[in-house]
């Protein structure tokens, strides 16, 4: 009951704030110079041509005329029309949004599995070769674009060695997506880098903190080993800090995967994304940048529902 | 004593010395002891004298920095050198430990009946379910009500009285023959300090439990040892049975020691009430934390004041609100009904500039001189900066000579105007908080627990400072501490809190001589004398 009335409270604040993002990204895209008219009628259009498309798109009217507008279509699930594709934006993103979220989720599992399991032993070997080592890799990692580790990827992997494919699956739907796990592998591995890089130090960090506790003398004390202190008491009491951080992960995650879509050829959101971007496709901007606030929101409220479970202490309000 | 008696703990020529980035620093220099069955040995001393190291060294807990030699012995076991498998077998059934702060030492994340269930299964071939019903039946040993809900709580849903009975009974899941108590009832309060120490008299009498108890607290060794080592500077400087230590020490640092511990003393005559009027006072103020049913009454219609030239004493146990009526006093927590009056002028009713100027008539010293010190200042400049925020007229050289002055009343030498608060001893750094409470020459001193964190014979001197410069000055003092002795000592009046409310309130002498209320008559039987023979007796019930 408590956690029920907890959701809804969270529920509503995140849909206060998805709509504070709604006012923002209309108001930047529609202060950009131009206007969609010119980009998609293209420099030859006439002045006449121009207002006409204005008029057919609403656009001559005031902005908060067109941003209500834009909500009331919003809450019977239209996101509006390409003004490129001539598709329905909620279509467009539903065919892309899986296959972005099979990249992006599998990319943060991926770097999941390796970072805890790296920053543990990170921390168990401060300051020892190993540490060292996996830590300038790990500043490496961090300080590279990710579109240039992609392509040293492509170089080394496909050109040099020849054991992946450079394009990723082309299929349409997850399904035809997973048939092709080889292809998946580069992908997966660039948008998995930087995470990896990250979360190694944070759960180096909380770990190397739990390790000085008070607790870990009590349970050395009682003669647990240091294995099962490590795994039993320490693992959980890290995982904490990095579980609050995943949330906030979420919109980087989608970041990569737009440089990560462009650079494999993957059509997922981050193509789409991209490619509205450059013809000033406003709905589709709109629909996208949507799409990924209420992902970011929902991965923040996961993430705060997690701890809630993994940590007592938050639901009892005090940590 | 008898030298019959098998040896659970026997230490020869310990020497630990601690790596740092300046050298090997020694902190225990070739010292022996060793306890029996069924006794306890208490190593006393202060901050620094190596008891502790000696504790961990014993159970082979020594930080990584940390070069031990000599002999350890555990129960016919070597400790020094011996490796992480072998230390685990020992560390939890032949010797156990139970530390000082129970809000840390046990895992936020784990239900307390999982850990006790832990230490049990490191050491026996139990079945999870078999392990878990003796970690109740251990919870009820060590007098937790309910012990079946209880083993699935976390530590965060206990008490500190009881997390410290968590922890104990971990320490006596496997019968140990040995029992290592660093402080365990340091961060208590004394009612809870006294039911703790039954309990573990009690367990250790009952299992024939050798006990290493590690304190800087007389009254406890007086209550709880058999034998007494006193420890300084990393060595044993005498040893001996409780009656003979306590009562007739022969050792120069000792006879200091002890002469330095404040007692309750069981006569004395109240001084004379003071008639000016008050510089503060608390009408029927009460104070809320947080709000709907979670809502905390931190005070609940609390009326004090006090009166130039005089120091109230306002004790109670944590929690009681003590430290929420200090900060009412000082303007930092706005009552949510009732008045305060600084000077005659209600702190209410004063804003801006007024307020200020009303609020710098107020000193304040804290407990922690670490962490109410600014690192990165130097103690002239700590000591300066309220003249820099109320005087701001003041020269330069005006603002030095004051600085200079104040340091000089509460006795700091000139040289140490330079350093960082963190180059300073724990006692230094409390006078530096003096200075810079008095420079501004406040009509109120505010002091919450200002020596808790210092050794006792620092301790002495700061308080000394303190009432010396009162005589001199005149101010006011609001003096919160949770240590009766202290108060009764130092201050004329005395007001008992509990539970937000004020228990009751007087002189000190005949408030804590014939208290009226039986909390507070709790309060006082539960403070432990520095001598055994008296001790003995309040233990047995006889009033003194």
């Amino acid at each position: 009951m408590e956690t029920l009335a907890y959701l809804a409270r969270r529920t509503a604040q995140a849909l206060v704030v998805i709509l504070i993002v709604t006012v923002v990204v209309f108001c930047l895209l529609h202060a950009l110079p131009g206007g969609p008219a010119r980009g998609i009628l293209g420099p030859q259009a006439t002045a006449q041509q121009i207002a006409a498309f204005d008029h057919d798109q609403g656009l001559d009217r005031p902005l908060p005329v067109q941003y209500v507008y834009y909500l009331r279509t919003l809450l019977h699930g239209d996101l509006g029309t390409s003004y490129t594709l001539n598709e329905a934006v909620s279509q467009l993103v539903g065919q892309r949004l899986p296959k972005t979220l099979v990249l992006t989720v599998l990319s943060a599992v991926v770097g999941l599995l390796l970072a805890v399991p790296l920053g543990m032993w990170q921390a168990v070997r401060r300051n020892k070769p190993a540490d060292y080592v996996i830590t300038t890799l790990s500043f490496v990692a961090y300080s590279t674009p990710v579109y240039f580790l992609g392509l040293i990827l492509v170089l080394v992997f496909t050109q040099e060695l020849n054991w992946f494919p450079s394009q990723a699956p082309q299929g349409d739907t997850p399904a035809q997506v997973f048939a092709d796990p080889v292809a998946l592998v580069l992908p997966v591995v660039t948008g998995a880098a930087s995470m990896v890089a990250v979360f190694s130090r944070y759960m180096r960090a909380a770990t190397l903190e739990n390790l000085s506790e008070d607790y870990v003398r009590t349970a050395r004390a009682g003669g647990s080993r240091q294995g099962a202190i490590l795994f039993r008491h320490v693992f959980r009491n890290s995982l904490t800090p990095v579980i609050a951080m995943l949330g906030y992960y979420v919109p980087v995650l989608f970041g990569g995967a737009l440089v990560v879509e462009q650079l494999f050829n993957y059509p997922g959101m981050g193509l789409l994304f991209w490619s509205a971007a450059q013809s000033s496709d406003y709905p589709v901007l709109l629909g996208c940048v949507l799409v990924i606030s209420v992902a970011t929101v929902v991965g923040t409220l996961l993430a705060d529902v997690v701890q809630r479970i993994v940590d007592p202490r938050v639901k009892a309000g005090r940590a | 004593m008898s030298g019959e008696r098998e040896r659970v703990l026997e230490v020869e020529d310990l020497q630990v010395r601690f790596a740092t980035d300046t050298g090997e620093v020694p902190a225990v220099c070739d010292i022996s002891l060793h306890v029996h069955t069924s006794e306890t040995l208490a190593l006393v001393g202060e901050s620094g004298s190596g008891k502790s190291t000696v504790a961990l060294a014993a159970m082979g807990l020594l930080p990584g920095n940390a070069r031990a030699s000599g002999r350890v012995t555990v129960d016919g076991t070597q400790v020094v050198g011996a490796g992480e498998a072998e230390l685990a077998r020992l560390r939890g059934r032949t010797a156990s430990m139970v530390f000082q702060e129970p809000a840390t030492a046990l895992d936020p994340l784990t239900r307390v009946g999982a850990q006790i269930a832990e230490v049990i299964r490191n050491h026996r071939p139990l079945g999870r379910a078999e392990a878990a019903r003796e970690a109740i039946e251990l919870l009820r040993r060590v007098g937790i009500p309910e012990p079946e809900q209880r083993a699935r709580a976390f530590p965060f849903q206990l008490s500190g009285g009881q997390r410290q009975r968590v922890v104990i009974a971990m320490a006596i899941a496997n019968s140990p023959g040995l029992l290592i108590a660093d402080e365990p009832t340091t961060a208590l309060d004394v009612t809870v300090q006294a039911e703790i120490l039954d309990l573990l008299r009690g367990l250790a009498a009952d299992s024939g439990t050798g006990v290493l108890l590690v304190t800087h607290n007389m009254g406890v060794v007086a209550d709880f040892a058999d034998r007494v080592a006193v420890m300084l500077n990393g060595e044993i400087v005498e040893t001996g049975p409780v009656e003979e230590v306590l009562l007739r020490p022969r050792h120069e640092y000792t006879r200091k020691l002890l002469a330095a511990v404040p007692r309750l003393v069981f006569q004395g005559e109240d001084p004379a009430p003071r008639q000016d009027a008050p510089v503060v006072e608390l009408r029927d103020v009460r104070v809320r934390f947080g709000r709907g049913p979670r809502a905390v009454r931190a005070l609940d219609g609390v009326s004090l004041d006090v009166r130039p030239g005089e120091t109230v004493g306002l004790v109670g146990e944590s929690g009681s609100g003590k430290s929420t009526a200090a900060r009412v006093a000082l303007g930092l927590i706005p009552p949510d009904s009732g008045t305060v009056s600084l000077f005659g002028t209600d702190l209410a009713r004063s804003r801006g500039r007024r307020r200020r100027a009303l609020l710098s008539g107020v000193g304040v010293v804290l407990q922690d001189p670490v962490a109410s010190l600014d690192a990165r200042m130097s103690v002239a400049e700590c000591v300066a900066e309220p003249l820099r925020m109320h005087r701001r007229g003041m020269s330069a050289a005006e603002r030095r000579a004051r600085v200079a002055e104040v340091l000089e009343l509460v006795r700091l030498p000139k040289e140490l105007m330079a350093r960082g608060p963190r180059e300073l001893s724990g006692g230094q750094r409390q006078r530096v908080s003096l200075a810079r409470a008095l420079v501004l020459e406040p009509r109120l001193l505010v002091a919450d627990e200002p020596t808790s964190a210092l050794d006792v014979s620092v301790q002495r001197t700061v308080l000394e400072v303190i009432a010396e410069l009162q005589r001199e000055l005149g101010f006011g003092c609001l003096f919160v501490s949770h240590d009766l002795a202290v108060v009764q000592q130092f201050a004329h009046r005395v007001v008992v809190m509990r539970a937000g409310c004020v228990e009751e309130q007087g002189p000190t002498m005949s408030t804590l001589l014939r208290p009226r209320s039986e909390y507070t008559r709790r309060l006082i039987a539960a403070v432990p004398v520095p001598d055994p023979v008296v001790q003995r007796r309040r233990r047995a019930g006889v009033t003194v």
